[in-house]
């Protein structure tokens, strides 16, 4: 049934919102950690992509995680000579994670994951309506 | 305005024998015949299958082992075939009670 199929491709996008979230909390988590070898890098940001897989099961393309890519570039350094991840000159490079940037992914993970809750209350309510026909 | 009114008691009267007959093997043998009854035999197999489905998922989550979500899934897709199926259930014996208490 086209309903139920809906839904559980709208169950496969809560799913996917959710593992993008974990991403963004480890990048949160994270936004402070730096090397603990001297002049190492520091934690990498990280980034999820997503693709639309067929699935034969239910006929529809659904959303799946992809790989997580690690986003790496120039650091940001701090005069920190007591850091054991201070390099000779006692500057320590400090992760490309920026928490406002983050903070917005996150809030868009939510709208999305929030959108396909109500996709999912939208197909219950018209299956369950649906069925109310038969019941008059 | 007579057609189909036979037909439905056909259906129903296909129906009925395919309910009546005991156990599964003798309800798969009077079922070869098509028609309402095998429809009915196969949504009920169907139903049966997704609640199973469900009831496993509901478990592996309780286990920790299946997310949150695939757990709602599952137990989404029980609830709408079962109460797809209540309210088949009810129509089909609200249509025999009808024919009963018909006046012959």
């Amino acid at each position: 049934m086209d309903l139920n199929v809906a839904m559980q491709v709208a169950f496969a996008g809560l799913g996917v919102q959710g593992e993008r979230l974990k991403v963004i909390s480890e990048n949160l988590a994270n936004a402070d950690s730096t090397s603990q070898t001297p002049g190492g890098t520091p934690y990498q940001r990280k980034l999820i992509t997503f693709q639309g897989v067929f699935d034969r099961h239910i006929g529809a393309v659904t959303p799946k995680a992809g790989d997580v890519l690690t986003v790496g570039g120039t650091f940001e350094r701090r005069l920190d000579p007591t850091n054991p991840g201070a390099d000779a000159d006692g500057y320590v490079q400090l992760p490309n994670v920026n928490p406002l940037i983050e903070l917005m992914d996150m809030k868009d993970a939510q709208q999305t994951y929030q959108a396909n809750l109500s996709v999912i209350d939208a197909a219950k309510a018209m299956i369950s309506h649906t069925l109310d026909l038969m019941r008059s | 305005m007579a057609d189909p009114i036979t037909t439905a008691l056909n259906a129903y009267n296909a129906a009925s024998k395919a309910l009546a007959a005991p156990g599964l093997g003798a309800r798969d043998d009077a079922a070869q015949g098509g028609g309402f009854s095998e429809l009915l035999r196969r949504a009920a197999g169907d139903a049966v299958g997704t609640l199973k489905q469900g009831e496993q998922a509901s478990l592996a989550g309780i286990a920790g082992k299946s997310s949150i979500t695939e757990v709602a899934a599952a137990l989404a897709n029980a609830e709408t075939t079962l109460q797809t199926v209540v309210a088949v259930r009810d129509r089909v014996i609200a249509a025999y009670q009808d024919i009963i208490k018909m006046p012959m």
